[in-house]
């Protein structure tokens, strides 16, 4: 395809994969007065939102309803069709998507929204029937059946995932193990000062925290036993465990179908594939700028929403849309977590608040912002996302006094 | 919809900042923000659509509030939910200016609002 033709808009997109980055790619070329074909094609149906089902789904505040991205009728309104089927293959020279049960449809214009499937651990008992993940609601569903007040819950892997879990478990009022290799955890994604003071919330809840990295899972008549490299850890008995140990992209439709694979499956910042007809998003896309370097692939909410907005925009010839700096949140204990940036770039400011760190954010050389964390931030971290998406030049003097309200800095 | 209350006095909200009229105070049950910026006041239910937060302890910036949980922004105007996480809609109440003073009309959403009285 020679870059002096213009490419035609393509009259239909088959969108494979429902989660938040498919959805969006489907409801941003609505949005912006797409009038092809849509089609959703994913097995688990309609398009529900992930980021409540380690928290208040899990935790059964939340109902299956409440988790839809949308109202239920928006698909039809917006003649979006969702398709229940897992795609076997694609196509892409001839667009062709064939599904498992034998049907097949055939787009234009092909979007992998296929995200990523929970990693297993490699050690003995790793493979045993019952052990949780979680990824989808079916996981929620089947863990969330489990928890309950006197279950000792032991959860591998004290990332996001785990750590949310972990606090959803204490609040049903199980008895919960947390194991993780990593002494202090997340501080790539929150600055150490911050990711110590998490950490430290899950003991102050009655978690036992267990540093080590697991070695065996058995299942006896007492239930689960996890141990550990560290032979003087002990065991550690469980009624439950769950496995949260990070993702595997689901990369193999691409890999098959030709198109280039390295941990995600590589776009350009367009989303787009290195086939012309097929772009991908989401956790399973993985960014290779013009200059061949590979950015890391960011498993965050807002990146795969953002990531459909690009390919839809990409797809329909449009100007890109720009973002800033990316921007995560999670949520433990009762406090609400918020992240922006690149918290392992540059020198760390930090803040404190009755002598605990509240946040810290990263100033390259010349004092630019280039990340922001914070625990319980209201609008700090709004504030940073500008400061930051602005290039805006704060007084460190002020950046470290938590009596200052950062929106003030930021205006 | 009940009888119009005075909420404040002018200068008593600072730009791009709200205050909360509870909702026991307002007579509608819920409690309501009202906003200050760019010299024009607007009232929304405080609550998010999505999730439970406040948005008078939002970001405001043009015309619109963003919730400081989980970045859903409204329209201050219309109430309309601009992006995700939410969908729906929140109500918007008229406020108007007598001389200095703020008085809150509950219940009775502005003109153009996406949700009208009652729905």
């Amino acid at each position: 395809m020679s870059d002096a033709v213009p490419a035609r808009v393509p009259e239909s997109v088959a969108i494979i994969g429902g989660g938040l980055a498919g959805f969006t790619t489907a409801q941003s070329l609505r949005a912006s007065g797409y009038t092809g074909t849509v089609t959703i094609i994913d097995p688990e149906g309609t398009p529900y939102d992930r980021p409540p089902l380690s928290k208040d789904y899990l935790a059964g505040k939340a109902d299956a309803e409440q988790l839809g991205l949308v109202p239920a009728d928006w698909y039809a309104e917006n003649a979006v069709e969702v398709v229940p089927h897992r795609v076997d293959s694609i196509d892409p020279d001839s667009g062709i998507v064939r599904c498992a049960d034998g049907s097949r449809t055939q787009a234009e214009a092909i979007v992998l929204a296929l995200g990523g499937r929970p990693r297993m651990l490699p050690v003995p008992g790793g493979d045993l029937p019952g052990l949780h993940v979680l990824r989808t609601r079916a996981d929620a569903d089947a863990l969330r059946g489990e928890l309950a007040a006197g279950r000792r819950v032991c959860i591998i892997g004290a990332g996001l995932i785990g750590a949310e879990v972990a606090s959803t478990a204490v609040d049903v009022g199980c008895e919960v193990t947390l194991i993780d290799p990593v002494k202090i955890p997340l501080t790539a994604a929150v600055g150490v000062e911050l990711a110590n003071r998490l950490h430290a919330m899950h003991e102050e809840h009655g978690v036992q925290v267990v540093e080590g990295m697991t070695s065996s899972i058995t299942h006896g008549e007492e239930g689960y036993v996890v141990t550990t490299e560290d032979p003087t850890a002990g065991e550690f008995p469980a009624d439950v465990v769950l496995v949260a140990v990070g993702i595997v992209p689901n990369t193999e439709l691409a890999s098959t179908a030709g198109l280039d694979v390295d941990n995600g499956i590589l776009v350009d910042p367009a989303q787009k594939t290195t086939h012309p007809r097929v772009w991908a998003v989401g956790d399973a896309a993985r960014i290779r700028t013009a200059d061949g370097i590979l950015l890391r692939r960011h498993e965050h909410w807002e990146s795969a929403m953002r990531s459909g907005e690009t390919a839809a925009a990409s797809i329909l010839g449009r100007d890109l849309p720009r973002h800033g700096a990316a921007w995560m949140w999670t949520d433990r204990y009762g406090h609400h977590v918020e992240a922006i940036g690149d918290m392992t770039a540059g020198e760390p400011v930090v803040r404190t608040d009755n002598g605990r760190p509240s946040a810290e954010f990263r100033l390259d050389a010349d004092g630019t912002m280039v990340g922001a964390a914070a625990i319980d931030p209201g609008t700090t971290i709004r504030a940073a996302r500008r400061i930051i998406d602005r290039g805006i030049v704060v007084d460190q003097v002020q950046l470290a006094d938590s009596s200052v309200p950062l929106k003030k800095l930021a205006r | 919809m009940t009888e119009p209350i005075k909420v404040a006095t002018v200068g008593d909200i600072d730009d791009d900042e709200a205050i909360v009229v509870p909702g026991d105070v307002n007579g509608t049950g819920n409690p309501i923000a009202v906003f200050f910026t760019e010299d024009e006041y607007y009232a929304l239910d405080d609550t998010c659509t999505h999730a439970e937060a406040s948005l008078a302890d939002g970001w405001v910036e043009g015309c619109e509030v963003e919730c400081p949980i989980h970045a859903a922004k409204f329209n201050l105007c219309t109430g309309q939910a601009m992006n995700l996480p939410a969908t729906i809609p929140v109500r918007t109440h008229k406020v108007e200016v007598r001389g200095d003073e703020i008085w809150l009309h509950p219940g009775v959403p502005v003109e153009g609002a996406v949700l009208e009285a009652d729905q």
